[in-house]
């Protein structure tokens, strides 16, 4: 039994061990219910994020992520890219236009 | 006058003193955004009320109790609400509404529960959006229910499998149907209507118990259901859904958004479905379950200009079904059954917006034609139904939003014809009328900060019956900020279409007795609800009882006790009642687990050989338990589902077992696809017997219509669905 044991934690265990996460923190420019599901739905689904999940009175957004897949940078990229702020870095202008009004700027 | 401003500037320099939030509201149209006046400003806890001047600012005193929520509400314009912290204690805001015309297109239900009492109707109504529905891939609206302990999805008959849904324990045809505000599944639908309404078309659905608003009519007996189908503009270009399960049904469901021009949008959406096993599980000669197939269509279009919106809609559907006897493929002499139903309609809304904020007119027409035909065995049935209707409705405020009123004018015109034939193909019984019904109704809302109030009232001369006054009134009080208290009185009333409504009777030998005169169902209706919102250990929860008592005072009970031989339709005056009692509870127990559990007491009671006793084939005790879990990343979704029946009475003295239904479901979401897998009945609960004397289908002991457990053992499902943004 114990033998067996320790085969499932060599086989399966060391990959999960030998993977560091990190949490950040990234301040958003979301402001309603579309937007957390907009930000989650595409951090959660891209490489390396163990979650994604933002803080709508805040807007703070808290992402667990494996170090060895993907970065900071990366991830207030993604965020950007989608048409939001992510700490100092302004959205990208097209992306943003192109969401609903709700999202936009001043629809709240 | 300059003297008043500069009392007001000491009275504020005064307040200034204290927390005070100061700020702009503005309107924001299909093309521009201008300063609100008018905009009624309340903070949620504090209960303290402002209204916004001339030039759309406010200000108001903040309580030393914060976080609290402002809310804003403005006739015409989308309620919004935002968090107000301690450190906006002296903030200006700066808060955007936006126009109800748009936001009937723009507004995703993302942000809502899946599930959950409205706390700022004053109605109790139940919203179930679509993330309830992922929760068990439902196929269609009877299925989408199965979540939920308000509404009791039972099995009409054995030999079609037909299922019908039941509100406070009374027969779903006491439940007013409505397809976004317009009378839907009337008439001849209402034993297999329910049936062909694919969930995934589905955006929400809000569930009145007792009387709804007088506006949308006056058949809401039992309750309203109203269902909201996605909206063109929050459409995605493509979403494909396929569905597969084990008995060998097969199912494809498809939508799509347009974008026309500027002004106008569109959505199409595709059902298609089968059913091609032919389990027979119990040996006992019949199909477990009809086969067919089952497609239906609905093309809706939108119009959003600078005075005015409008909708466009038409809907097909067509429905065919055959089952019986295994040996009926082969043999024509043996127990058939058919079902057609074909269904064509279409509906159109117009909406005016006035100078003034708040005022508005709209207009609602609706056409439909629906065939029904088929026999069980030697039974044959069919009806044709014909129906127009329209509805103007004018809306305004007295003074300021927090005084509302409707008044407006329906004419509604029917012809429906509905027959079937008594068992050895004897006699039609059946009848066909026209109605002409003209009608006026008028409705005031009041909503204060603790109290509000919904009265009206409507008036409808029916050609047949005469006319008929039907008042409603619902109020809610705020008994603390989490605990809310309504009540509410109604009328309502209906003619029967007794063989349109009770298809699925059909299937025994018993001869119909029908009476010779047509009454119309008159029921009153009294509820209550206390519901009280907590939060314990930083998680959010809800408990909720209501309490709805219905009688009627005159009704078409069906009597199935009186006679060994037969069932009997009579009108009945005074003797029939039902209580239902419903508990429930909600909360996230653990981060990501959401669980409810409800119990029902329903106690239903009519005169049935001339005893007053419980109405076959409902319970009088029912509980269901919901979990739901969804990882942090919100990849994998578990669900899990349990019901309780408790003992059902039968016909002539027999009862059924209580029993258990377990369902399951796993849910993995990609980017673009998601991929579910799923179990019902997985204690593989089966009723003995479901078909009494299905040996001998043609002789007088023949019965398949007391059915109160799943004929098929334990299903297992997997289906995919594909988003196109």
């Amino acid at each position: 039994m114990k033998t067996l044991l320790l085969s499932f934690l060599l086989l399966f265990g060391t990959p999960l061990l030998a993977q560091k996460t990190m949490v950040i923190h990234i301040q958003t420019s979301a402001q309603c219910g579309d937007c957390k599901a907009r930000i989650e739905n595409a951090l959660n689904q891209s490489k390396g994020v163990v979650y994604a999940e933002l803080n709508l009175d805040t807007k703070v957004l808290e992402v667990k992520y494996k170090t060895a897949k993907t970065s900071p940078e990366k991830l207030r990229e993604s965020v950007v890219a989608l048409g939001y702020d992510a700490d100092t870095q302004k959205a990208n202008m097209a992306a943003q236009k192109a969401l609903p009004l709700c999202c936009q700027p001043g629809g709240h | 006058m300059r003297f008043i401003i500069s009392i007001l500037l000491v009275l504020c320099s005064i307040h200034g003193l204290k927390a005070q939030v100061r700020g702009l509201v503005q309107g924001l149209d299909s093309t521009s955004s201008r300063p609100l006046k008018n905009v009624k400003v309340s903070l949620k806890g504090a209960q303290t009320v402002c209204y916004t001047l001339e030039d759309g600012t406010f200000e108001l005193v903040l309580p030393k109790k914060l976080p609290d929520t402002l809310i804003f509400e403005a006739k015409g314009y989308r309620t919004d609400a935002i968090v107000l912290s301690k450190s906006d204690r002296f903030a200006a805001l700066n808060v955007t509404l936006i126009s109800g015309q748009l936001v009937r297109e723009i507004v995703v239900n993302n942000a809502k529960a899946a599930h959950g009492i409205s706390k700022l109707k004053t109605l109790h109504v139940e919203e179930l959006t679509s993330a309830e529905f992922r929760k068990a891939a439902c196929c269609n609206l009877s299925e989408s229910f199965e979540t939920n302990a308000s509404v009791d999805v039972s099995l009409s008959d054995a030999v079609s499998g037909a299922k019908k849904i039941q509100l406070l324990g009374l027969d779903g045809v006491y439940t007013q149907l409505q397809l976004e505000n317009v009378p839907y599944l009337r008439g001849l639908e209402s034993s297999f209507g329910i049936q062909s309404v694919p969930g995934t078309w589905l955006e929400s659905i809000q569930l009145t118990k007792g009387g709804g608003s007088v506006v949308n009519g006056y058949e809401s007996m039992a309750g309203l259901v109203n269902l909201e189908f996605k909206k063109p503009a929050a459409l995605s270009k493509l979403s494909l859904n396929f569905y597969q399960n084990r008995f060998g049904r097969s199912e494809l469901n498809a939508h799509g958004g347009q974008t026309l021009s500027k002004n106008w949008k569109s959505g199409s959406f595709l059902h298609a479905s089968g059913v091609y096993g032919r389990p027979d599980h119990n040996h006992d000669g019949f199909l477990d379950q009809a086969q067919g197939r089952n497609t239906a269509l609905f093309q809706r279009f939108s119009y959003q200009g600078k005075k005015m919106e409008a909708q466009l809609a038409f809907q097909a559907y067509l429905d065919h079904k055959t089952g019986g006897q295994v040996s009926y493929h082969e043999n024509p002499a043996a127990y058939g059954l058919l079902i057609d139903n074909k269904h064509f309609s279409a509906f159109a809304k117009t909406g005016f917006f006035g100078k003034k904020p708040g005022q508005s007119m709209g207009v609602i027409y609706a056409l439909k034609w629906h065939e029904l035909s088929g026999f069980y065995g030697q039974r044959a049935f069919g009806g044709l139904e014909k129906r127009a209707s329209i509805s103007a409705i004018y809306d305004d405020i007295i003074g300021n939003a927090d005084h509302k009123f409707k008044v407006g004018t329906s004419l509604l015109v029917v012809q429906i014809g509905q027959w079937a034939a008594q068992p050895q193909g004897g006699a039609l019984v059946g009848l066909s009328r026209t109605e002409w019904v003209p009608g006026v109704f008028a409705e005031y809302t009041y909503s204060g900060n603790r109290l509000s109030a919904v009265v009206g009232a409507r008036y409808d001369q029916h050609n047949l019956i005469g006319g008929q006054f039907t008042p409603r009134a619902h109020l809610k009080y705020a008994l603390s900020p989490q605990l809310d208290l309504r009540l509410s009185a109604s009328k309502g009333w209906r003619l029967p279409n007794f063989v349109a409504d009770n298809v699925g009777l059909l299937a025994s030998s018993k001869t119909w007795i029908a009476p010779s005169q047509l009454r119309p169902e008159i029921s009153y209706n009294l509820g209550g609800s206390l519901s009280q919102a907590f939060r314990f250990k930083k998680r959010s929860g809800a408990v909720t009882l209501d309490v709805y008592h219905t009688w009627f005072s005159q009704q078409l009970v069906i009597d199935r006790d009186s006679l060994t031989d037969a069932i009997v339709f009579k009108n009945l005056h005074e003797r029939s009642r039902s209580t239902v009692l419903q508990l429930e509870a909600n909360y996230a127990f653990l981060r990501g687990f959401e669980g409810r559990l409800a119990y029902k007491y329903l106690s239903v009671q009519s005169l049935y050989n001339g005893q007053l006793q419980q109405q076959v084939l409902v319970p009088r005790h029912r509980f269901l338990v919901n979990a739901a879990y969804q990882t942090r990343n919100k990849r994998w979704e578990y669900d899990l589902t349990g019901s309780v029946y408790g003992r059902m009475r039968l016909p002539q003295g027999g009862a059924s077992n209580p029993w258990l239904n377990l369902n399951a479901q796993l849910t993995r979401n990609f980017k673009q696809f998601e991929c579910y897998i799923g179990g019902e009945n997985l204690l593989n609960y089966t009723q003995q017997q479901p078909i009494i004397a299905a040996a001998a289908p043609f002789s007088s002991a023949f019965d398949a219509t007391q059915v109160w457990a799943p004929i098929m053992g334990w299903n297992a499902y997997f289906g995919l669905r594909y988003t196109l943004k």
